[in-house]
């Protein structure tokens, strides 16, 4: 079950903050681990994502060999929500936002 | 309903299994891969820590239970559309708690390579090793037969 939206507590600052963080574009980054194989990690991203084939080998590439792969990229709610599921199989996943790289 | 049943010799699988059930225990309070959970809310952030954490021991409940009576039998087990996902994912958590637990040692070069000299091994890391392969294999069986129905699912 995908956990409720961010919360919130009263206060300008923290909301006009709340807002930006949605309306901004965040980064689904999974990082590599030397446990998981290479198909299941495929497989995640197909399931997870709709890849084809071809993109999810890509993906899964950048993941084994650089470390880290961006494999998307848009608003905060979604991009939890995606988060969420790849830590649910197991995989190393964080949200950056945008601007921090 | 595609199925496919695999035959295991009890001899070399039954051990494990004292394995997989001594961390599986851990399980409903650990999770298996490490998390960050950057600026969210602490309430939320505890949400989804328990959320992740109930579904890892429920999927870890149903490899378990893969080895029922007709295992110790028959020594046969049975993946099908409804139980390959979870279980699959339940391999994952465990290799990656038995890294944690017994085969950090052995670093993580030589355990993405497999090139490992089972006999250079003490008795606990080499049954942990085992397992380990065994977890691999039925993730990659799963995989080349059901993977389809679990990205579909």
């Amino acid at each position: 079950m995908t956990p409720a939206g961010p919360k919130t507590s009263p206060g300008s600052e923290t909301l006009a903050r709340t807002e930006l963080e949605l309306s901004a574009s965040w980064r689904v980054v999974v990082l590599n681990d030397p446990v998981n194989l290479m198909s299941y990690v495929m497989m995640v991203f197909k399931k997870t994502f709709g890849f084809n084939e071809s993109t999810a080998r890509k993906h899964m590439l950048q993941v084994h060999e650089q470390g880290r792969s961006v494999v998307w990229t848009g608003l905060r709610e979604k991009a939890e929500a995606y988060v969420f599921t790849l830590q649910q199989w197991h995989l190393t996943a964080v949200l950056e936002s945008d601007e921090t790289h | 309903m595609k199925r496919i049943e695999v035959k295991l010799s009890l001899p070399v699988v039954a051990p494990l299994l004292d394995v997989i059930r001594e961390l599986a225990d851990g399980m409903g309070r650990k999770l298996a891969a490490p998390q960050e959970f950057g600026d969210l809310d602490p309430e939320f952030r505890d949400a989804w820590h328990g959320d992740l954490l109930a579904g890892q021991k429920a999927d870890v409940g149903q490899l378990l239970a893969l080895f029922d009576d007709e295992f110790f039998t028959e020594g046969v087990v049975a993946f099908d559309e409804d139980n390959a996902e979870p279980i699959v994912r339940a391999c994952a958590a465990v290799r990656l708690r038995l890294r944690e637990v017994f085969l950090r040692g052995l670093g993580d070069d030589t355990l993405e390579g497999g090139d490992v000299e089972l006999g250079d091994l003490s008795e606990p890391v080499r049954k942990a090793f085992m397992c380990y392969l065994f977890l691999a294999t039925v993730q990659e069986l799963i995989i080349q037969h059901l993977d389809s129905s679990i990205i579909d699912s």
